[in-house]
């Protein structure tokens, strides 16, 4: 009985160690592939980074009214285009690495299933940076704005516009990665049903009278004389 | 504006024209009968200095629209029509002026005329003894660009007292108590320069012309003049962030294009002015600095993270020991303010955030040092005010080793 136990063992254990010989020239053929990429990427950054130095990009870039470094403002376009050239090369050696991977080893169908889920991981990328930029710039557009306007709730009202574009951002992602299936799209739709709901009940039934009372006054408001301003900025 | 650009009135008018003494640029809209009315008054005061036919009065508009006689009179200077490029009315007043000044200083430097005077669109204001102020200096005294001294308030043109003409001066070394004026003189050089930097800034909609500016960058000679005028700029409805966008937005932008200009620029020089002090006046009741503090408590609350973007930790930290005083022992230093001004120049120039946030952020702590002034000079007179103004400059001046070493080395000079 133990002799056939331990006859059994031996021999999912030369299984295991078959498959995994098998599978390390594969790896071996990914490393290679990705780290040759690796410095591929770098030479083509610093080469789109020399040139686009030696055009004077910046300063062509930012000489117009609305421009890229308007949204990134801490990187300047030049960083920003050679950072997006690595990443092209990186993301292209994963892809690479991957073929070489199911050229090198027994597994066959790998290359094929990466390769199409491939487009929605870009597409999901690109939005999570759009999404990410155009929250915090909002965010930090409506907390200025609030705060010249003297209102005291500025930043509760900047959070709130963050975590708004950060949620539907998240919703996107995952929608796009089809993570998650419907769970996603009901959930969303639950959260986003739910503050408009909460909002419109805490006027309608909590500042029903307040709100009636604003309405009231500014419709019986007379006709005020303009006050003379004693500060003149300009 | 190139000729091309003219309406076609204007370039007939031009052929005809003839040599040019004087153009009188009148830079808002204007009734062209009413402006005819006041002409023969002004001119009493030019007799000498140019024949009334060699005199040329530039309106914004056209001939057709406001019935203008072209019948040659030589009694009387010939008038001519200009095209603003900034003529959507939702334009702020300053950007509106720059449009209109850019396009008077094209048109002199078309016909070739010898001195040019722009003029506030305010017609009832106008004056001979006011024109002669501002044409003497640039006919007689040989100055390049003459600018008025208007009469001071103690609450008036803030923005001016607290930002533009100090780092004006502070910059480019002249001492200018009003460098966006409304009505400035220029000699032909001076409208060369002005015209020139028109045509490489065409492309910006919302910049403003600067003259003190290119008068210091190519030595020409600044004069002042006491005028007793004061312009209302229509401001209402506007938001103040807006105002500081469109004004110290503009200056800073000019401080990035001549960085290697006012970097070797050490010391102020005094600028010759003449004409008799005007009155000062008195703004009577003094001005509550309360909500103006709370503005800025309220900033210090919610914008510590944009302002540690653009502020080293020492500004900082004397901003949050700011916040915590009361009202009434509330003081915001000269040298603290110069610094925070200096510091949102460096990063406008080097985009550390997006400058509409940048000088949105500026708002609360503008209003800040208001609030300081507010509480300073309410019991004193006019003149006391003024001389707090000049108190100010001094700082500014005094900072500019500051400015020069965080502009020329922002990450290695961060106190």
């Amino acid at each position: 009985m133990w002799q056939q136990v331990e006859e059994s063992l031996r021999e999912s254990m030369g299984r295991v160690f078959t498959k995994i010989a098998s599978l390390l020239p594969g790896i071996l053929a990914f490393v290679l592939v990705l780290v040759l990429f690796l410095i591929i990427a770098w030479l083509a950054a610093m080469l789109v980074r020399w040139v686009l130095t030696a055009a004077k990009f910046d300063e062509r870039t930012s000489s117009g009214a609305s421009t890229l470094s308007e949204w990134a403002p801490v990187h300047t376009p030049t960083i920003l285009v050679a950072r997006i050239v690595f990443w092209s090369f990186v993301m292209i050696g994963i892809l690479v690495g991957i073929s070489a991977f199911e050229a090198a080893s027994a597994e066959s169908g790998i290359s094929a299933y990466v390769f199409a889920y491939v487009p929605r991981v870009i597409g999901a990328a690109v939005l999570l940076f759009f999404g990410t930029v155009i929250g915090r710039f909002l965010s930090r557009s409506v907390l200025i704005s609030a705060v010249n306007l003297n209102l005291q709730y500025a930043r509760l009202l900047a959070t709130g516009v963050r975590w708004l574009v950060f949620v539907l951002t998240a919703a996107m992602v995952l929608d796009h990665l089809a993570i998650g299936g419907a769970i996603v799209d009901l959930a969303f739709g639950i959260l986003f049903g739910g503050i408009v709901l909460a909002l419109a009940l805490a006027v309608g039934l909590g500042s029903r009278d307040l709100v009636s009372r604003s309405l009231e006054r500014e419709a019986h408001r007379p006709v005020e004389a303009p006050v003379e301003e004693k500060l003149h900025h300009f | 504006m190139p000729a091309s650009n003219m309406a076609d009135e204007t370039k007939a008018e031009i052929q005809q024209a003839g040599a040019v003494d004087l153009l009188i640029g009148i830079s808002g809209s204007v009734s062209v009968p009413e402006l005819r009315q006041q002409i023969p008054v002004l001119l009493d005061g030019l007799q000498k200095h140019a024949e009334a036919a060699r005199l040329v009065v530039a309106y914004p508009g056209s001939a057709e629209a406001e019935g203008v006689r072209t019948d040659a009179d030589a009694s009387m200077p010939r008038f001519m029509p200009y095209s603003l490029s900034a003529s959507d009315p939702a334009s702020l007043p300053w950007v509106i002026w720059s449009a209109a000044a850019k396009a008077i200083c094209s048109l002199a430097v078309d016909l070739n005329a010898k001195a040019c005077v722009v003029l506030h669109g305010d017609v009832g204001m106008l004056s001979a003894e006011r024109l002669q102020l501002l044409t003497q200096p640039i006919l007689e005294k040989q100055c390049d660009l003459a600018l008025p001294v208007y009469p001071s308030r103690k609450f008036d043109g803030l923005l001016n007292h607290s930002i533009l003409a100090p780092l004006s001066r502070a910059l480019y070394g002249q001492r200018v108590r009003y460098p966006l004026a409304q009505d400035i003189g220029c000699s032909a050089r001076m409208l060369q320069k002005l015209s020139e930097s028109h045509s490489s800034r065409e492309r910006n909609e919302g910049a403003l012309l600067w003259p003190v500016t290119y008068a210091a960058i190519s030595s020409y000679q600044v004069c002042q003049a006491n005028v007793d005028v004061h312009h209302a700029t229509q401001t209402e409805g506007l938001e103040l962030s807006a105002v500081l966008t469109s004004l110290a937005g503009s200056a800073f932008a000019e401080m990035e294009t001549y960085a290697p200009h006012w970097q070797r620029i050490r010391n102020s020089q005094p600028t010759v002015t003449s004409g008799n002090s005007a009155q000062q006046i008195n703004d009577g009741d003094p001005v509550d600095a309360k909500p103006l503090v709370d503005s800025f408590v309220l900033g210090s609350r919610n914008l510590q993270e944009v302002w540690g973007l653009v502020l080293p930790p020492v500004t900082l930290l004397e901003l949050k020991k700011l916040a915590r005083c009361t009202p009434e022992s509330f003081h915001m230093p000269d040298e603290l303010w110069v610094r925070i001004v200096y510091d949102f120049a460096l990063a406008y120039r080097l985009r550390t955030i997006n400058r509409g946030h940048l000088m949105g952020a500026l708002t609360p702590l503008y209003l800040g040092w208001v609030a300081s002034y507010v509480k300073e000079v309410a019991a004193r007179s006019p003149l006391a005010a003024e001389q707090r103004f000049e108190q100010l400059a001094r700082a500014y001046e005094e900072g500019k080793p500051y400015l020069v070493s965080r502009w020329r080395w922002p990450d290695r000079f961060n106190p």
